[in-house]
């Protein structure tokens, strides 16, 4: 079994500190206005976001798991 | 097969056979055909460039397949498919976190403010000695990221070529330059007569081609070591996790690489590479541009992590199993043409070598495309400005620049080959892109974020960032065990190439702190400079600071102190340059910052349409066309048809060719002018016609854009 630095570890460094990017990201566009909420096709694009991001989380925990358990 | 051994790693020549070679170059001639064919839709150097923004977000998508496959190439991956496994293609699913910020932040400041380069946007935010750094600093990267692109092709081609070659009885001997020259003069052929339109479409369709190559591959070398399941198991663990190791090895741990590739990388990716950007820029909106970006980054970026991979890690499960037909050592930067070549039949392996080599060639001509353009915009154009040189007609400007751009397409080519020197040196192409991702990015990265998403940012704050950042940058390399040691993680350095990876943390830090300090310090440094300019002789008071500010820095660059005088230098050098650019610049934070920041994205929209907008969503109508006399820069649509389209005269339009799959090849964007009582026809002017190449007797979709 490979250590949990070779495992885990990376993982939430990298959506803990990429989370953390991602989040600035998105209060920033929306507390800009740039991301209007009000509009239709923006309110597309937030649910986008959201999803790529636990898409990716799901990809990598998936890879992670098999790795290791198949 | 000739094989023989340097340093530790076995090296190969002479792979492949002549059916290979053939294929090859009837893939080659084909491409170029095929390139060539789309260059008669560059009208002026704005098509040339820009392909005139008109096309579907699908088209540009899978057009950045081979940008962006090409550019994380298949060597460098499978190399360390090879020595790591799966984690090798880590970088490719690491690019989300910056996604907010560049659909809703930079791609529609780009577009609305109609800015032709990164420099120009500089110019605009900041000033023109902002734009002055931002480009040399900005050529640099572009070379730079040329010369990365034409030593992988080298090391892509050198294994299939004989040790040597006998021409006329004088003997050559197959070095790596002498081949990366070859190649260049080849691809500055075809970018030279081609442009923006035509890269496009070559790119399309390499992209198809190169996701068949690589999973073509794949199968290819799943069925050779006997199946999945025996592929699975031959691997050993560590090679199947997808991220690497935290801290460990230096020359390829988890942690360094998402500094340098995740954050410097993804945002040098997003926003400074003027290739892809350009892309999106040739997108007939902002929202197909967002379709564009996010389709690529969630499908087709996982995809190609499979398809630029998989021969490393075949090769590896090879190297368990058969060790003889495979060695451990073979030379990782070669192990995806030896993987090719054993599991490929003799023609295959010549068409994967043929897509893989033509999918790296999209990337540098992407490149060189796109420096071409910063040199027009940011050199050109300006010196001309400067010596107020004018061309009689705008048709003379567009040919004289035309050709301008195509010159320059060629110098740009040779600097991209003698950048290759400064890469060569490192053992893998991995390690000479992350060392150049983390030491080029950092100060533009910064710089560029800081300027779109905060208004307070100055532009003495963003030339210090460029000046100061360079500095501590260059001392972080000098003195890599005092100044990026403490951010190393736990990393261990590497003496001959010290922190390839992790040294764009410590990069991206002193950059923002240099750039955040002085902006705060903003009020102290105005009444410094105001107290300074009531003195009598303010003007040689701020020459002898810009005097020794560049002694400073020159102190700096040769290293000619030890590191705390160089740093106490350092210090001085900040403070003297921002105030000397409070003192020269002359800034107006409400205009220019409106626009030109997420927070009056708005106002960038209504700039770009001239007038109010008019955001009430209407349908998509079909038309005939029916050509009117008068050239006013308007097209004329029915009442009925402008109702349905919820459009007013003055909105803006797109209208295209209505065939989807042409994806907006034959299109144009005009204005809507005053109804008429036809419904289902258009009237569209003679210059109309011809850009939009529209056919008679096919209808045409359009609709509002805003």
């Amino acid at each position: 079994m490979p250590s949990i630095t070779h495992t885990w570890l990376p993982l939430i460094y990298l959506y803990g500190v990429g989370g953390i990017f991602f989040l600035i990201g998105m209060i920033i566009i929306k507390k800009s206005g740039a991301l209007n909420l009000q509009r239709k096709r923006h309110r597309y694009w937030y649910r986008v976001l959201i999803l790529g991001y636990f898409y990716f989380v799901a990809i990598h925990t998936f890879f992670t798991l098999i790795a290791i358990y198949w | 097969m000739e094989t023989h051994a340097q340093n530790i790693h076995q090296t190969f020549h002479s792979i492949g056979s002549s059916t290979d070679w053939i294929v090859m170059v009837v893939y080659f001639l084909f491409v170029m055909f095929f390139g060539s064919y789309f260059g008669k839709y560059n009208r002026s150097t704005k098509d040339f460039f820009f392909g005139g923004r008109r096309f579907a977000w699908w088209l540009i998508a899978f057009s950045i397949v081979a940008t962006g496959v090409g550019s994380h190439s298949f060597i460098k991956y499978s190399a360390k498919g090879f020595q790591y496994g799966f984690s090798s293609t880590m970088t490719y699913i690491n690019d989300w976190f910056f996604i907010p910020f560049f659909l809703f932040g930079w791609l529609p400041i780009i577009v609305y403010t109609r800015i032709q380069s990164i420099p120009e946007y500089f110019e605009k935010r900041f000033s023109p000695s902002a734009r002055f750094l931002a480009t040399i600093l900005l050529l640099f990267y572009m070379i730079g990221y040329i010369g990365i692109g034409f030593l992988t092709l080298g090391k892509a081609a050198m294994p299939m070529l004989p040790q040597s070659f006998n021409i006329f009885g004088m003997e050559f001997h197959t070095t790596l330059m002498g081949v990366i020259i070859v190649i260049a003069v080849i691809t500055g052929i075809y970018i030279t007569f081609g442009g923006q339109t035509a890269v496009i479409f070559t790119d399309l369709l390499q992209g198809f081609i190169l996701l068949f190559a690589g999973f073509l591959l794949f199968f290819l070398g799943i069925s050779y070591v006997g199946g999945l399941d025996t592929f699975w198991n031959l691997l050993p663990t560590e090679w199947k996790l997808p991220l690497a190791d935290f801290n460990k090895p230096p020359d390829f741990n988890f942690v360094g690489i998402f500094w340098q590739d995740g954050v410097a990388g993804s945002v040098g990716f997003l926003f400074m590479n003027m290739g892809l950007i350009m892309r999106f820029m040739a997108t007939k909106s902002v929202d197909e541009g967002r379709k564009a970006a996010a389709f690529n980054i969630l499908f087709m970026l996982p995809l190609s992590a499979i398809v630029v991979g998989n021969a490393g890690w075949i090769g590896k499960a090879i190297s368990v199993a058969h060790p003889d037909i495979v060695p451990p050592n073979t030379s990782p930067d070669q192990i995806f043409v030896v993987v090719a070549n054993i599991v490929a039949t003799p023609g295959v392996f010549g068409f994967i070598m043929a897509a893989l080599t033509a999918a790296l060639m999209s990337t540098v001509d992407t490149l060189i495309n796109a420096t071409a353009a910063i040199y027009i915009n940011d050199i050109h154009r300006p010196i001309k400005q400067f010596l107020k040189i004018k061309e009689k007609t705008q048709r003379e400007t567009d040919k004289k620049e035309l050709a301008a751009a195509r010159w320059s397409s060629i110098i740009v080519t040779a600097l991209g080959v003698v950048s290759v020197l400064a890469f060569k040196s490192f053992p893998t192409v991995y390690e000479a892109h992350g060392y150049f991702h983390s030491t080029l990015t950092p100060p533009l990265v910064v710089a560029i974020f800081l300027g779109i998403f905060w208004k307070r940012f100055t532009p003495a704050a963003v030339i210090t960032t460029f000046i100061g950042g360079v500095a501590l940058m260059i001392l972080g390399a000098e003195y890599p065990n005092y100044l990026i040691a403490p951010f190393d993680h736990g990393i261990k350095m590497n003496p001959v190439h010290p922190y390839s990876y992790i040294r764009a943390l410590y990069n991206l830090v002193v950059c923002s702190v240099i750039g955040v300090g002085v902006t705060y310090a903003d009020v102290k440094i105005m009444n410094f400079v105001n107290r300074l300019r009531k003195n009598g002789n303010h003007k040689q008071i701020v020459i002898a600071f810009t005097a020794i500010a560049v002694l400073l820095f020159v102190f700096i660059v040769l290293n000619l102190f030890s590191l705390s005088v160089l740093l106490a230098f350092e210090v001085v050098l900040v403070v003297l340059v921002a105030i000397v650019s409070y003192y020269y610049i002359d800034y107006d934070p409400e205009a220019q910052t409106t626009g030109l920041t997420v927070w009056s994205i708005r106002k960038a929209k209504e700039m770009f349409k001239g007038r109010k907008l008019n955001e009430e969503e209407g349908e998509k109508v079909l038309v005939n066309w029916k050509l009117k006399k008068e050239e006013d820069g308007t097209i004329n649509f029915s009442k009925r048809d402008m109702e349905r389209m919820k459009a007013q005269p003055g909105d803006l339009v797109y209208i295209s060719d209505k065939r989807k799959w042409l994806g907006g090849l034959k299109s144009i964007h005009s204005v809507y002018g005053e109804p008429h009582d036809e419904d289902g026809v258009v009237y569209i002017s003679e210059e109309d016609l011809k850009n939009g190449v529209f056919i008679e007797g096919i209808q045409l979709e359009a609709e509002k854009e805003m």
